[in-house]
Order: structure tokens, then C-alpha cells, then sequence
């Protein structure tokens, strides 16, 4: 019986841990940048998943000869085509900036010293460096966006 | 075996920086010559035909593979968390990635002429 009140205190205590789902992992009211850098991530992470499955969906066609090829090139080689490669220049870029700050971090590289929790509480871990890492990150994004629109638009 | 989640983080880690470099070359391929030139059938063939590429090319596809599916698994056990979900999403990561590594290599091998020329 105790078990069994136990068990069915736990699974209340899970669900109100869980009771947000998605909406509290996209929320970046919260915890400031940090939080956008932290989803952002996540979401750069799935769209490059996603373009990393077509990418080898469309050179696939290869096997297929050289008329196959041209075909598949005629569908990406647009000005649509070329958006989504800047899309993801930029997605990739991003994603790797931030994660060599986040391997870093996790490596405990650039956290600062732990100190005394005094109002308004802001966590020491949550600072400058930080915070220029995330930006370094956007501007890099944005930079490789820019050089891969001269390239890619070069001929239009 | 079971293998702990912080040796699947440092698996995720090291398949990072290597696809970092890996990719980075395999971008530089498409820069050496006018972006459209370098996407030309024969010029892409020429690529999978040279071996030292496409042993590149096969190492990109499963560096990205890997940590591509891993963050895929890290992402969904984040959002909830039973152990119905998490066997699931961790068998449904694995099957995935490893068909995509399948396919991949599929193309590498027949584009080489390694295959059924």
C-alpha cells in the first residue's frame, strides 16, 4: 500500500515537472540569451538533420547518370534553392560556434568561481564570456551568410 | 552493455569537431573551381573516383550521422522522459542513422565504381 502511494506520488511529482512540454522548452522569457543560444541550437541541430537527409537523397542521383543529375540540379540550382543553402550557411555556422562554446562550458571553461548567492541572485555562471560566445556565434552566422550569397548569387 | 550517457556526450563531442573539419574540406572541394563548374556531373564523379575523397566523403556521412541522430535522441528525451520513450526514441535514432549511413555509402560505393559499373 505504501508502495503503491509512493509510486503514485512520483508519478504526479513527473508530471508536474513535464507539464510544460514543448512550450516551455521554446519559452526564452525566462532565462534571457542564454536561453534563446539554448534553442537556437536545438533548432539549427534538426534543420541541418533535415537538410543533411535530403543532402543525401539528392546526390544520390548520381547513380543514376549524368541526365538524372542535371535534373535533380535544375530543382536546387534556383534562387529558392540557393536561399535555403544560405539558410543553411548560416544554420551550420551558428551551430558550430555555439557548440564549441557549449564544449567549453561542459568542460567547465569559462563558468567563473561559484560565489556567495546575494540578491538579485544572477548566476555567476551566466556571464560576459558567456554571453560574447553566443554573439561571436550570430555574427560569424552572419558573416558566412553574407561570403555564401556572394558566391552563390555571383551569376545571377 | 549499457554506456553511459556522459560517454554518448563525449561520442557526441568528438564526432563534432571531426565533422568540423571533414565538412570543412568538403566545402573547400566546391570552392576551387566557380561554384557551378565545381557541381558539373563529370566534376562531381571525378570527386567519388578519387579514393582519399571519397574515404572523406564516407567519413562526413557517418561523423554527421552519428552526432546529427545523437541530437536528435538528446532533443526528444529532453521534452519527456519514461522508459517506454526513451527505448523508443534511442532504437528509432540508432535504426535511423544507420539506414541513412546505408544509403550514403550505397551512393559513395556506386559513384566510385567501386560497384555495378
Amino acid at each position: 500500500m505504501l508502495q503503491w502511494r509512493e509510486n503514485t506520488e512520483m508519478e504526479k511529482m513527473s508530471d508536474r515537472n513535464n507539464r510544460e512540454g514543448i512550450k516551455g522548452w521554446l519559452n526564452p522569457g525566462r532565462f534571457g540569451w542564454e536561453r534563446v543560444a539554448y534553442w537556437l541550437q536545438r533548432l539549427t541541430g534538426v534543420g541541418l538533420l533535415a537538410y543533411f537527409v535530403g543532402h543525401i537523397y539528392e546526390t544520390s542521383s548520381l547513380t543514376q547518370g549524368p541526365d538524372a543529375w542535371t535534373a535533380m540540379l535544375e530543382l536546387t540550382q534556383t534562387p529558392m534553392g540557393h536561399l535555403i543553402l544560405l539558410l543553411v550557411i548560416g544554420m551550420s555556422t551558428y551551430h558550430s560556434a555555439n557548440g564549441i562554446r557549449l564544449i567549453f562550458t561542459h568542460g567547465g571553461k569559462g563558468l567563473g568561481k561559484p560565489g556567495r548567492p546575494d540578491y538579485p541572485y544572477d548566476a555567476a555562471s551566466l556571464n560576459y564570456r558567456q554571453k560574447s560566445g553566443i554573439w561571436i556565434a550570430l555574427i560569424l552566422a552572419a558573416a558566412a551568410m553574407l561570403y555564401g550569397a556572394s558566391v552563390l548569387f555571383r551569376g545571377n | 552493455m549499457q554506456i553511459r550517457e556522459s560517454q554518448i556526450m563525449k561520442i557526441h563531442y568528438i564526432t563534432a569537431i571531426g565533422a568540423l573539419f571533414v565538412v570543412a574540406v568538403h566545402i573547400l572541394m566546391r570552392l576551387i573551381m566557380p561554384f557551378d563548374m565545381s557541381l558539373e556531373y563529370g566534376n562531381v564523379i571525378a570527386n567519388y573516383h578519387n579514393i582519399p575523397y571519397a574515404i572523406l566523403l564516407e567519413s562526413v556521412l557517418v561523423l554527421i550521422a552519428i552526432h546529427g541522430f545523437n541530437g536528435l535522441r538528446v532533443i526528444l528525451l529532453e521534452l519527456r522522459q519514461s522508459k517506454a520513450w526513451e527505448d523508443g526514441v534511442t532504437i528509432l535514432t540508432i535504426v535511423a542513422m544507420m539506414g541513412v549511413i546505408a544509403y550514403g555509402t550505397r551512393t559513395i560505393i556506386v559513384a566510385n565504381g567501386l560497384g555495378f559499373e
